[in-house]
């Protein structure tokens, strides 16, 4: 959460390098053509390895990550406060207060048609976020560590007014 | 006249037809994309309706205007293999066609403004559009399935019937009985057979599912006392929606496995790895639109662990199989770089690129910072542009080149790569950079940084116009320089 900046710092430069490396690789003009027996059995034999790196990386991130997945906590948080957030064609209707460093859930519903609900920090980052379902209740587990005000934006398309449909509540 | 050269025309006549439309409506949509994109910049006064309507056709005929190219190529590439009736071929055509004025209509003048992935109960409650609208786009939608289904069913009937069953069309002895398959003298499908059949296959899944989601629509539409459960229409949708756009891209990569080997004058052979690749692929395609669930905690839980793991794993075919296989088919082969190679090279490059966008969202915690931000809409329209397009462009050049033997100039290489790439990063990186920094994607209205990154954007956006034009021009001289040859 908040974290945006670090993926676009990580994208950055995980996307320079395949472009650089697949340039490199292609940009070979200036060398002498090879059969291309050679360069299938020299490739055939480092594809191998490579293989074996993208599936250890892809089951490494798996592994990394599954501990900060916001799905379980929701049934941890047992005993933290619970506070009512019904999103409406163009509207939120939630409690104008939260309270500061305490668990809290928010249980989530609509009452048309599906709505996003998207918390942003004070300083204007992503910060949590749950869908808002007609019919269903999306328990969003969030503990708030930074007093303040909180706007809270619409992230699923809902209308003409979509872009309009924003609340907020106070962090104390 | 000999039957390979008329069965070769007819191939010819339903991929041109194919190409031309995809790529016409393509231009027509990438228009549509700059004045949405000068609108969030403020440059263009266009009401919040208007804005929505736009972006629902805009959405709606890119993925359209991709997969009718697509399928194009890959019809084209069958019926080299095998017979196909031109007639079914023209029959689906004439579906996308149907289903692509309908969905027009909708908008202009229906103004309907739902979106292409509308989520249920949106399309009839709160409209500032008519009724019939609504009902018009779902019929112009079930059109264009209808089309697509019956091209799936019919290359499926003719890759079966061609390789032998389920067995033969995906290589499952050539896997686990390669010595005895090999020994026999059987030979599995080349490369595009492959994508061909995958795209037939999880196409008329998707297909199926985007009829079912369609029809409970309609079925409303029609009576609104008959409900339908929207956790479940958000699944149907995006397993629907996620699959076709995604599957474009598999549609477009069979330009590769043909076109780069004319380009370095080397063979893309079929491999057991290659085989195998594509059953992951099979299965993945259909199951990676979990991860447009991410933020719906009512979803079962099983499946967003899968939709994080499944999105990783979509991603190993693509990079250990077919770009490794088509970096090492250009790697030290003394490849001439025309405007048909360098696409497809670079299409390649777009497609990591756009796929480690994709895979960065896929990661569940990121997906908290990103889902549902411009990012989406930036790791799609990498796909799309610099990975789906160039795809396409490259085969198309490839062939003109070859028939026309001859090549753009350095000049106009470099003024449609500036223009398409250089462009294109320019329109490209603020969708990454807005939706890193929480601007939320489909607003009229954006909030800071978002009109900033959406003028960078809309001046990217120009500069790809300008290339994507010179390689039209380029395109439209190669094919006359063709003609006049064989005049004289």
């Amino acid at each position: 959460m908040g974290n945006g900046n670090l993926v676009f710092e990580i994208f950055s430069v995980a996307a320079a390098l395949a472009i650089i490396a697949m340039l490199f690789l292609a940009n070979y003009r200036s060398r002498e053509p090879l059969a291309q027996e050679v360069v299938t059995s020299r490739g055939y034999a480092l594809r191998r390895y490579w293989f074996w790196l993208v599936f250890a990386v892809a089951v490494a991130s798996f592994a990394l990550t599954v501990p900060y997945f916001p799905y379980p906590r929701a049934g941890a948080s047992a005993n933290a406060k619970h506070f009512s957030v019904v999103a409406q064609q163009y509207d939120f209707a939630v409690s104008g207060v939260i309270p500061r460093d305490v668990p809290v859930i928010f249980d989530v519903t609509s009452k048309d048609v599906n709505h996003g609900f998207g918390i942003y920090g004070p300083n204007g980052a992503i910060v949590g976020q749950v869908q808002a379902m007609p019919g269903y209740v999306n328990h969003l587990p969030m503990t708030f560590t930074v007093a303040g005000h909180y706007t809270i934006r619409c992230l699923e398309y809902c209308g003409i007014a979509h872009a309009a449909m924003q609340g907020g509540f106070e962090v104390r | 006249m000999s039957a390979d050269v008329v069965n070769g025309r007819a191939g010819m006549r339903v991929m041109w037809t194919y190409i031309g439309t995809g790529l016409a409506i393509f231009s027509l949509m990438l228009l549509a994309g700059i004045l949405l994109r000068a609108a969030q910049a403020g440059w263009l006064p266009v009401d919040p309706g208007t804005f929505y309507s736009i972006l629902s056709l805009h959405g709606a005929g890119m993925i359209v205007a991709m997969a009718i190219a697509g399928l194009g190529t890959l019809w084209y590439l069958v019926r080299r293999e095998t017979d196909l009736d031109e007639r079914i071929a023209f029959l689906a055509y004439g579906f996308f066609v149907a289903g692509v004025i309908s969905v027009i209509v909708s908008v202009f003048p229906g103004r309907y403004g739902s979106l292409w992935t509308m989520l249920y109960p949106l399309p009839f409650v709160g409209t500032y559009w008519p009724s019939w609208a609504t009902g018009t786009w779902l019929v112009g939608n079930a059109l264009v399935m209808l089309g697509f289904m019956l091209w799936c069913a019919q290359i499926l009937g003719a890759l079966l019937a061609r390789y032998g069953g389920v067995r033969g069309m995906l290589a499952i002895d050539y896997v686990f009985r390669n010595r005895a398959f090999t020994d026999s003298g059987g030979k599995p499908p080349p490369p595009a057979m492959f994508a061909a059949a995958i795209t037939a296959f999880d196409g008329f899944v998707t297909g199926t599912v985007g009829l079912v989601i369609g029809t409970a629509l309609l079925v409303h539409w029609i009576d609104p006392s008959v409900a339908i459960n929207p956790l479940w229409a958000k699944n149907l949708t995006y397993l629907f929606g996620h699959s076709i756009a995604n599957l474009t891209m598999y549609m477009a990569v069979a330009g590769v496995y043909v076109g780069l080997p004319m380009c370095t004058k080397r063979a893309y052979h079929t491999s057991p790895q290659l085989a195998v690749a594509w059953w992951a692929t099979l299965l993945f395609v259909i199951i990676a639109y979990f991860h447009h669930l991410y933020m719906d905690f009512a979803q079962m839980q099983w499946m967003q662990f899968v939709g994080e793991i499944a999105s990783y794993f979509a991603a190993i075919p693509v990079v250990v199989v077919t770009v490794y296989g088509g970096v090492m088919l250009a790697h030290r082969s003394g490849m001439r770089w025309s405007l048909g190679s360098v696409f497809l090279y670079a299409g390649m490059i777009g497609w990591v690129v756009g796929g480690i966008g994709a895979l960065l969202d896929a990661t569940i915690p990121a997906n908290v910072d990103l889902h549902n931000t411009l990012w989406v809409p930036g790791h799609f329209h990498t796909y799309l542009l610099e990975g789906v397009l160039l795809f396409t462009l490259g085969w198309v050049f490839v062939n003109l080149e070859q028939r026309a033997d001859a090549v753009s100039s350095l000049l106009t290489r470099w003024l449609v790569g500036l223009g398409m790439f250089g462009g294109g990063a320019l329109f490209l990186l603020p969708f990454y950079s807005a939706g890193a920094a929480g601007v939320p994607r489909r607003y009229a209205v954006e909030p800071p940084p978002g009109p900033f990154w959406a003028s960078v954007a809309t001046v990217g956006a120009i500069v790809f116009v300008a290339g994507f034009a010179i390689c039209v021009i380029e395109g439209i001289r190669l094919t006359r320089l063709r003609k006049s040859e064989e005049a004289v």
